[in-house]
Formats: structure tokens, sequence, C-alpha cells
């Protein structure tokens, strides 16, 4: 569902009692609950099981800071069936209960909101990328979500408008291939990644790859300004943000377009296109595998390379940051951190508007920010796969069945299904 | 006499030098820092006092601390690699990556030609995962001194950690060359490539001229990916001499830990041929019994000697084993005889119940029985005189001696698991049908619990069971599923229909059937709710929908 009418939904929505209202959001006769703390057996396959549930048109509630952000389902057979074979565990829950949890969500930081429409979703990934190359494809599939692998040529046909949710990982939307030409020039991967982008270039009529990229960068957030939801994690962030502000102006170094960066590109860059940063000063050096002082990490330079920490969740008001709350549900608050080609955001090259949602404490970077631009959302999340935290090219990827009950990955899958929720009007 | 004093000072020095070592031997940091200190004075000790006050300065986390003398030091021996390693190493510890680079820079500056400030620089950027910064010092190495190739371990070492799988294979190549005893730090560095790389690296390792390092590094390396065949494959070929004689004994005692016995009995024979040593072919031929292969024992265990208390021991059970797994029981019965007098009664003893189950396996049972019975009164509670019980249908008999067996093996447990279930004390069709899978006529043994199974109400599932899994190791799917199938309609009830329809269900995805295996396993993890198999069915259910990576999947993906 596109926000604009996520929003017109919202305001019909705004009649009644809270608790009269939620009691008809659901059928009678019985709900399932999915709790998600620490009696959840498959945290990961819950958030499949929600999502199942909205494909088959039926409804859910999603109850913010309810025992780790649990879900309410409708207690129908099938549902129960898909948790069986998926070992998601769900609890019955008579009308009675039901009263008491929502006397309790009434009453404290906690909240309800109504999951009513699967959204569309797409992931921006090569053609011949294996759905283990990144962290939201490898959840996904774990979960038993369907998803849509679209690349440059469908993002140039315009196909965005047919989604409702995109997701962006590890691609370099300057075109420099993560200046990874520094050691990989050789590797057979990363030799077939330039061929193919060249030919795509040069169909679309595009002088070199970073021409391209700047234009699926541009057409990316058209999406969200026409109301899309984008979620993106590792380097995909910050080179979408650098690929914007650099409209006019050539940031490429040589290997990528054959000529070499405009030296005065750090004052030429019209940060009012970007979505979460500002101010950035890039990385002139071909040499160096960095993009800009975006990233706080800097995980490629050996000289600037700051240790993992762990991360820290904020805790929002559930009533009034619904938003922010559905982003943040975890079983967890503190989460071990994990590299990435970008893997935090400096605080200094935050825009004002930018809300943080997670932090690490004691250090300029923070790790989890979203924010609204146009009609649509953006949210990004640093690092590359928060079960390996020093994944490396060539890594076996991960088996997200020892991993049932990553609190890492449950950020991303919070983000599969904040689209679905039905905005509540604010309490004024 | 006193000594000049030059020589009184050298003396003391020398002197601070051992109490440092003795100090750090006792755990005494701060008074082995300090020692250290002083014997720098010492112009004999001064290399082993710096390395010894970076130990002890490490030991009480002030490796800062290093910074300073070996600073003085390198003022006044600029050419000393030592010293300029231990300020790179500070500097590396301290995670001041600017200064390590400069203290780099300036050792190249001090050095020009040699590899020593690369080789240094880059193991240390490679011991903190800094592959890609230590591929470009090393590359940096090959414009500055024209070659990399006194750099080969840690060039090899970088690109393996960038995933450039093939180059990492050439230079551990050229690495092996020079250093053979660098093959299990290849293997290691080499063990993460994916499937895709991996037929590059073994054509690297196996090219010409043959070369005892890569080839030993080639085989530690396919054991790793679980391939033992191959592993022999790439030490087969090696000429005989002293060093390839090394590797397959090295090869040998791996593979006797990982129980791969076909393969430590060819290692063990191929070294045989360069040089015959008895103690060494009585553990060619215990493998080759192992690998069930009682011939080649034979052939292989010494025939000499065998009159001794020290052969009743080791020689004599081998072949007497042999001899009877190999069908010859009258042989071993006459080895026996002939050498009892070197055995003692428990040697015997044990010796006559191998013969015994050499006759169940011929089919014999009455002379089964009569060696039992010379073998003493002990026999009769052995495990061969419980099996004997078993293939003489004696239920009773068999339970009561087979239940207090110390094997531990799975047959065991299966058969147990199934008598214990039928109430009879006797049954002569199931004990043939044992005896049948005793004897390895697998066909036979299938078709006999299948036909008892229905005579045998309370362990009809268990026998279809046993008989389907059997149908399975044959490679007749096709039998084992119409027994899979059975047990799954006539007793979806019993313990075994959850097992019946796992181990369907692994053979359609196998066979590329994955919905055919989606549908059982959904089937069962709803059927049986609480069945100890629901997890691994869950597993397989994500296998068989590609929900999660199988195979040993790998992308580009990653930082």
């Amino acid at each position: 569902m596109r926000r604009r009418e996520w929003m017109r939904q919202a305001a019909l929505m705004a009649v009644g009692s809270r608790v009269v209202r939620l009691g008809a959001w659901l059928p009678e006769g019985g709900q399932l609950l999915v709790p998600m703390d620490d009696a959840q057996s498959d945290h990961l396959k819950a958030y499949g099981l929600t999502f199942g549930t909205l494909k088959m048109g039926l409804k859910a509630e999603w109850l913010l800071n309810y025992r780790g952000g649990s879900f309410l389902l409708p207690d129908v057979p099938e549902l129960r069936k898909e948790a069986a074979l998926a070992g998601v565990a769900v609890q019955g829950i008579s009308d009675a209960e039901l009263a008491s949890v929502r006397s309790l969500i009434l009453n404290s930081n906690m909240d309800s909101v109504p999951l009513e429409k699967a959204p569309r979703i797409a992931v921006y990934t090569p053609p011949d990328a294996a759905p283990w190359d990144d962290a939201v494809t490898l959840a996904l599939n774990y979960a038993g979500i369907a998803y849509t692998a679209v690349y440059d040529d469908e993002v140039e046909r315009g196909d965005l408008g047919k989604y409702d949710w995109l997701h962006l990982h590890h691609e370099d939307f300057t075109g420099q291939f993560n200046k990874f030409y520094l050691g990989y020039r050789d590797a057979p991967w990363f030799i077939q990644m330039v061929q193919t982008a060249l030919q795509t270039a040069k169909k679309y009529n595009f002088p070199n790859v970073p021409a391209l990229k700047k234009d699926v960068a541009d057409r990316i957030r058209q999406f969200v300004t026409n109301g899309g939801f984008l979620f993106a994690m590792c380097g995909a962030t910050e080179t979408l943000d650098l690929a914007l502000a650099a409209h006019d102006v050539d940031i490429a170094q040589p290997f990528s377009d054959g000529t070499p960066m405009d030296p005065d590109a750090d004052r030429k860059m019209d940060w009012s296109r970007a979505l979460a940063f500002r101010d950035a000063h890039l990385e002139t050096s071909p040499y160096v595998s960095s993009m800009s002082d975006i990233d706080g990490h800097q995980v490629n330079d050996p000289a600037r390379r700051q240790p993992l920490g762990t991360f820290t969740l904020f805790n929002f008001s559930a009533k009034f940051d619904p938003v922010a709350s559905m982003l943040v549900q975890d079983h967890r608050s503190v989460i071990n951190d994990f590299y990435g080609v970008t893997t935090s955001f400096t605080k200094a090259t935050l825009k004002p508007a930018d809300v943080v949602l997670a932090f690490e404490e004691g250090t300029p970077w923070v790790k989890y920010i979203h924010g609204d631009y146009g009609k649509g959302t953006w949210t990004y999340y640093g690092g590359h796969d928060p079960e390996d935290p020093e994944h490396a090219i060539g890594n076996p990827p991960t088996d997200l069945s020892l991993h049932k009950n990553s609190p890492g990955y449950r950020l991303i899958l919070n983000n599969v299904l904040f689209p679905a929720a039905k905005r509540k009007p604010l309490k004024t | 006499m006193l000594l000049p004093a030059a020589a009184r000072a050298q003396q003391s020095d020398t002197s601070a030098f051992y109490r440092a070592l003795d100090a750090e031997g006792a755990g005494k940091y701060r008074e082995a820092a300090a020692l250290y200190r002083q014997a720098l004075a010492s112009p004999g000790d001064r290399v082993n006092a710096m390395l010894g006050l970076e130990r002890a300065y490490a030991e009480i986390g002030s490796t800062d601390s290093v910074l300073a003398p070996v600073d003085s030091l390198i003022g006044l021996y600029p050419r000393e690699p030592v010293y300029r390693t231990i300020q790179l190493r500070a500097y590396t510890m301290l995670a001041r990556p600017d200064d390590a680079r400069r203290s780099f820079d300036a050792w190249v500056k001090a050095l020009p030609g040699t590899p020593d400030p690369y080789r240094e620089y880059s193991r240390l950027l490679l011991e903190r995962g800094q592959a890609a910064a230590a591929d470009s010092i090393i590359q940096m190495a090959g414009t500055a001194l024209g070659t990399t190739s006194s750099l080969q371990m840690e060039l090899a070492q970088s690109r393996a950690a960038l995933g450039q799988w093939e180059p990492s294979a050439t230079a551990w190549r050229g690495a092996l060359a020079a250093a053979p005893d660098l093959d299990q730090a290849a293997a290691f560095s080499l063990t993460p490539a994916p499937e895709t790389a991996r037929d590059g690296i073994r054509a690297i390792f196996l090219s010409l001229p043959v070369d005892v390092g890569a080839r030993r590094a080639l085989a530690e390396l396919e054991m790793n990916w679980g391939a033992p065949n191959e592993a022999w494959s790439a030490l087969r070929e090696l000429p005989p001499d002293s060093g390839s004689v090394s590797a397959w004994l090295d090869f040998a005692q791996r593979a006797e830990a990982d129980e791969e016995w076909p393969l430590v009995r060819d290692a063990l024979v191929a070294a045989l041929r360069w040089h015959y040593d008895p103690a060494l072919a009585l553990r060619a031929a215990t493998a080759a019994l192992n690998a069930g292969d009682p011939k080649s024992a034979l052939a292989l265990a010494p025939s000499a000697g065998l009159d001794s208390a020290r052969a009743a021991a080791t020689v004599l059970p081998l072949r007497v084993r042999a001899l009877s797994t190999y069908g010859k029981p009258a042989e071993a019965q006459a080895l026996v005889n002939a050498f009892a007098h070197v055995m003692s009664p428990l040697q015997r003893s044990a010796l006559e119940r191998s013969v015994a189950l050499g006759w169940v396996r011929a089919g014999d049972l009455p002379r089964a029985r009569a060696a039992l019975d010379s073998a003493g009164a002990d026999a009769d509670s052995s495990d061969a005189a419980g099996w004997l019980a078993l293939y003489e249908g004696n239920l009773a008999g068999a339970r009561a001696i087979l239940r207090n067996s110390t094997d531990a093996s799975p047959a065991l447990a299966e058969t147990l698991g199934l008598i214990t279930r039928m109430k009879e004390d006797s049954a002569a069709d199931v004990g043939a049908a044992f005896l049948a899978l005793a004897r390895l006529d697998s066909a036979r043994a299938a078709d006999a619990f299948v036909a008892a199974a229905p005579r045998h109400p309370d362990a009809t599932s268990a026998m279809l069971g046993l008989a389907s899994q059997i149908q399975a190791a044959r490679g007749d799917t096709a039998g084992a599923v119409a027994l899979w199938s059975r047990i799954l309609a006539q007793y979806a009830d019993s313990p075994e229909a959850p097992g019946a329809e796992l181990s369907w269900a692994r053979t359609l995805r196998r066979a590329g059937d994955a919905a055919g295996a989606v549908k059982h396993l959904e089937h069962l993890i709803l059927t049986y709710t609480e069945s100890a198999l629901v997890p691994q069915a869950r597993r397989e259910l994500e296998l068989a929908r590609r929900a999660i990576p199988g195979g040993g999947a790998t992308g580009p993906g990653g930082r």
C-alpha cells in the first residue's frame, strides 16, 4: 500500500474508541497471539506467518512493545497449520485474555497497530545474484516472504511504480563498484559485474556506469517522493545519497568513467537532493576503499577502521511515534554491531530531520536511521549481515535456520511489515 | 682478581639478562621489564633483551612503553630488522595505524631493496584481518623490488582472504616449493574456498612437476573439504621416497582418526612398498579388516613368528578374525588349535568367539554353537552367543544376552529395539532374516523381514522399517518407497511412520522432486507433532523450499 493511501485510510480510522475499533478489526471468535519475546521459537518466521496472513486477505495487529512486539492473528486452521510447519510459537487467546491484554496496552507505553495488506516488495539486486548475497533476501527467503528482484533494466523501464517497498543492499550508486577495483580487478565475478553494468549503460545511452547509476538513484528518489517505502543497508545507504547529491558533479574515479574526479566536487555537492545526509566530505583517493566520511567505521581502510561495539535501540512512545516504534520492535534492545561496506552513519552528516532509531553509546556515529521524503519514507540500516559481523567477500552464506531468534535480523523484517500498517491519527 | 671496569659492566648486564629471563619465567613481568631495560646496555644481549622487554610490557599491558627504547635503538641501529619489527608490531597492537604506516615507510626508506618491511607489515595486517591493505603492501613490494617471490606466503594469504582463490593457490604453490612445511598453513587458508573454486585450486596443486609439499597441502585441503578419496588421489602418485613415505604415513594417521579404513590401508600399503616394517604391516592389515577387506588383511598380516605370546595378542587375533570374516572358519579354527599353547584362556575364548561368528556367517549354526561351547563357560554370555541365539530364533536368549552387551553400535540398538517389541520367546523366521543380514545377503534379508512382518503384529512396522532401510542402502529406491508407503498407509500410528516419511521425503528431494518432498515433510510435521524428527523435518522443508542456503553456496556480497 502506498503511503498516500495509507494516510487516507488512517483518516477513516479516526472514529470510535481505540478498544472498540480494534475489537472490530479481527473476526470474533478467538485470536492467535504470536509472542515475540523469549517465548518465541522462531522470531524470523513469525514475520513470515504474519505476512502470509495478510496475503491470505486476513487482517492482523501488531502489538507494539507488548511481549517484544507480538502479533495478533485470526485463529483460523490455515494459520495454525502454517505456524506448526514453520515452528512458530503461537498461543490461542480467549476474548477475556485479549481484553486484559488490550487494557494493559491502553495503560502502558504500548499500542496496537492494524496490519491490513501485504506490501508488494521489490529487491534491487543483479539478475544473477543468489538470494544469499544480501541479508534482506536471506531473511525474506527464510521467512517465506515473496519478493520480486529488480535491477537497472526494470528501474529504467519505470517498473518501480508497481511496488510498495524497495530494498537496496550493497550496490554502489556512484558507479565505482564499491572501489573493489583495487582488490578484485582480476576476480571473475568482478569482471562480469563491470561488463554487465557497461552493457546496461550502453543500452540506455549513458556514457558510462556512474551516469547510469546516477539515473537509477534518481528514479529511486522519485519512487520515495511518490510515496514508496525505501529500505537500504550496507553500501547502498551512503552511495545512494552520494549519487543523488552528485547529480551535477563528477565524483567517480578514473577507473570507472575514464575521467578524474572533479577536484572541487566536495563544494559542488547538492545535498538538498539527498535523503538522509548532508555536508559529507568525499574520499578523493582512488586507492582508499572508502566513499566519504558518512561511514563511521571505515572498515575497508586500515588506517581509519574502527572496532565493532554494540548498538542500542531507542525506546519510542508507541502511541505518539508508532512508525519509529514499529521499526525498533525487538526482544533485545542492545545488539552486537556488524561491519559492512558502510557500517554506521556519522552524526555530523545526518540531516536535522533524520530520526535516529539505534545508536552506539559514546561514539560519533549511529546505526539505524529513518525519515520522510516527499510522500514516502526511507530507512537506512548500516552493515552487511547481522549474524556475520565481519563478513568478507567469498565467505559462506549465513544459514538463518541457525539464527532463528536473531535480534539484528528482526530489524530488517520490521521494515518489511511496517508498510502493511494502517496509520492511526496522533493524539493531540 | 679484579676485572677491568668495562668487563665488569658487561658481566653485570649479562647477568641482568638472565635474571630477566628468570623473572619472566616466574611471571614477575614488572621485575623482568626493569631487568631487560638494564640488559639493553649489553651489546651481546641487546636484541634478545629488546624482544624480552616487548614480551614483558605486553604482559602488563604497557606495550606503549616499548616505543621509547625501541625508537632509541632504531636511531642507533637503523638497519636492525628486529627493532623495526618490534616498533611496527607495537603500533599495530596499540591500534595506531597511521604510526604503523609511518614506521613501515621509514623502514623501507632506510633499507630499500629488502623484502623484510613488506613481509612484516603485510603479515601484521593479515593477522588483523586487513587483507586488502596487506595485498596493497605486497603489490608495493612487487613494484619496489621487481618481484614478490620472497613474499609468496603473504601474497597467498592475502589473496585467500580476498576470495581470490586461484591466485592464492598459485602463490601457495610457489611458497610450498621453498618451504614444504607450510602445507598446513596453505590448507587452512584455502579451506573456505567455495565449491566452484575448488577445481581450479586442485589443478594448480596437481600440475607438474609433482611436488610433495603441494600434494600434501592438497590432501589436507581435500580432507577438510570432506573428500578423503580425492585426498588420497593427490598423494597416490608421489614418487616413492622418504618425503613421500612421510606424507603417506601422516595421511594414514589422519584417515585412521576419521575411520576411513580403505584409505588407511592404501596409504600404509604404499609406505610398505618403500620400506617393509612388520608393525606397519600389522596396522595395514587391521585397516584392511576394518575396511571389510579380509583378503587383503590376510595378505598383509605377517605370517611368520606366530608362535609367541606376543603374536597371540597381536597377529593371531587379526588372522583369525580375517579368516572368519573371509568365510574360512575352518582355517581360523585350525589356527586357534595350532597356537593354543601360546594363548591365555581369555585370549583363546575371544578367538573361539570370532570363529563362532565365522561359522554364523557361513550359515553353519551347529558348528558355530560347537565353537562357542569350546570357548568356555564365559562364551555363553558373549555377544556371539547372543547373536547366535537370535539367528537360531531364540528371542528370549538373545534378549537376555544382548541387553547386557557393551557394544554401542546402532546395529545392536536397532536389533534390540525390534526384538524387545516382540512378545514371542522364539521366532525362527525373524532369526533367519537377521541371519541373512549377518551373511551380508541384503536382498534375502529384506525379503525375509517383509515376509515375517505380518506374522508378528507387535513388530510388523519395525520389520518393515528395517527392510526399507536395507532396500534404501542397497539402492533399491522403488523397493524402499513401496515399504515407506505401506508403513504410512497401514501403520501410520507406529513409531516407524515419521522415520519412513522423513526418509521418503529426503529421497524425493535428492531426486529433484522438491514438491513431493514438501508434501511429505508438511504431513510429517503436522501429523507427528511430538516426534523427535520434527526439527530435522523442518530443516529438510527449508532446504526443499530453498529457504536456506544448501551445498556451500557463496556470492560476492560483503565488505
